[in-house]
């Protein structure tokens, strides 16, 4: 019999949009394991950080910005947007799902909306299953 | 600077099939700054492909390296110890430096990794466009500093083509008509005279149509 798949997520996040303090609204679940990667501003999310993580062995990325217009540094979420998109697109080409990497607008203490960008991003990945590359 | 793109993914695959253990050798000068084939590039396309031999089932063993210059000896040397422990080196500098690397390793393939595409700028962040195809005889001084032979769509050398609108090249109209420019910038220099220069048909022998070109320096020369 299979064993359950628990998927591996990947959070990148901007320390202003998503504050390390509500790391914890996660703790005691298990139906994903989580590793955070903390960031002074989503900007500095580099196509090979977001690459890194799924040759670590991620299911799935998401990338927590800040609202558009919010941005600390003016338009970090804006680049991290643009990079993201790109890629998604070599996801694709690579032939792993763009569909495992996402970006979300958060504004900061919304745990709320925390929870419900991680559960949408599980909801996909029960879909998409085990990245075929780790 | 020379431009150049990184080849599609799927393209590179395919290159680098009959090899399992290479070398992804970037050039730090003008493919590193059109982002085709720096150190950073280096580092993604070798990530990407990792992951796309993982989960193709396909071992390979990926080093990674980023020298100054590809087009010059004294830098490519740098790179014989990472050479010699490859099958197979794919290199993300222009076609010149590819063919510089396949010049000194005569036993080891050199493949490109990316398309050389042209001679140009930085127009602005993310755009880059082509200024001169390296004629072998530029006459930039009678065109106010802008290039007909390589931004006009027909190469005209005397005057517009008469199909320009709103400053917009007839064939593309993304494009700046280079004679709307041409002329612009010769008013606001004061040399509209120029215009009454006949330019006589371009002789093309110090381009590429004799084969390819050599520059010798004697007094650079031992
Ligand atoms: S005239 Fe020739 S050398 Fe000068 S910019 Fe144009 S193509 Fe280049
Ligand atoms: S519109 Fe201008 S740039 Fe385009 S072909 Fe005519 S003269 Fe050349």
């Amino acid at each position: 019999m299979n064993k359950k798949f628990i998927p591996k997520i990947t959070v990148f996040h901007c320390i202003n949009a998503f504050t390390e303090n509500t790391h914890s609204i996660f703790v005691g679940r298990n139906d994903f394991e989580v590793k955070f990667i903390k960031l002074p501003c989503s900007s500095m999310v580099k196509d090979i950080f977001l690459l890194r993580a799924f040759e670590a062995g991620a299911d799935g990325v998401v990338v927590l910005v800040c609202p558009e217009g919010q941005c600390r540094y003016v338009e970090g979420n804006i680049r991290a947007k643009k990079r993201v998109a790109w890629v998604k697109n070599l996801l694709d080409d690579i032939g792993i799902d763009g569909g495992r990497l996402s970006l979300s607008n958060i504004a900061a203490g919304d745990t709320a909306a925390a929870t419900q960008i991680i559960d949408n991003a599980l909801k996909n990945l029960a879909e998409l299953g085990q990245n075929p590359a780790a | 600077m020379i431009v150049a793109e990184q080849k599609p993914l799927s393209e590179i695959k395919e290159i680098i099939a009959p090899y399992k253990k290479i070398l992804i050798l970037g050039c730090g000068t003008c493919v590193k700054t059109c982002f085709a084939g720096g150190e950073d590039e280096v580092a993604v396309l070798a990530s990407a492909l990792r992951l796309a031999c993982k989960k193709d089932g396909k071992k390979i063993e990926i080093e990674e390296l980023t020298i100054e210059r590809q087009c010059e000896d004294e830098f490519i040397r740098e790179s014989a110890p990472a050479v010699s422990r490859s099958e197979g080196v794919l290199s993300l500098a222009c076609g010149a430096g590819v063919q510089a690397l396949a010049r000194r390793f005569a036993r080891t393939p050199v493949l490109p990794g990316v398309n050389t595409t042209f001679i140009g700028v930085l127009e602005k962040q993310g755009v880059f466009t082509e200024e001169c195809s390296g004629c072998g005889n530029c006459r930039l001084d009678i065109f106010g500093g802008i290039c007909p032979v390589t931004r006009c769509a027909k190469k005209l050398l005397n005057g517009p083509c008469g199909g320009s609108q709103n400053g917009k090249c007839e064939i593309n109209p993304e494009t700046d008509c280079a004679w709307q420019l041409i002329i612009d910038r010769l008013k606001a220099l004061g040399q509209m005279d120029n215009l009454r220069k006949y330019i006589p048909p371009k002789n093309w022998s110090t381009s590429l149509s004799g084969g390819p070109r050599k520059l010798v320096r004697e007094d650079h020369m031992i």
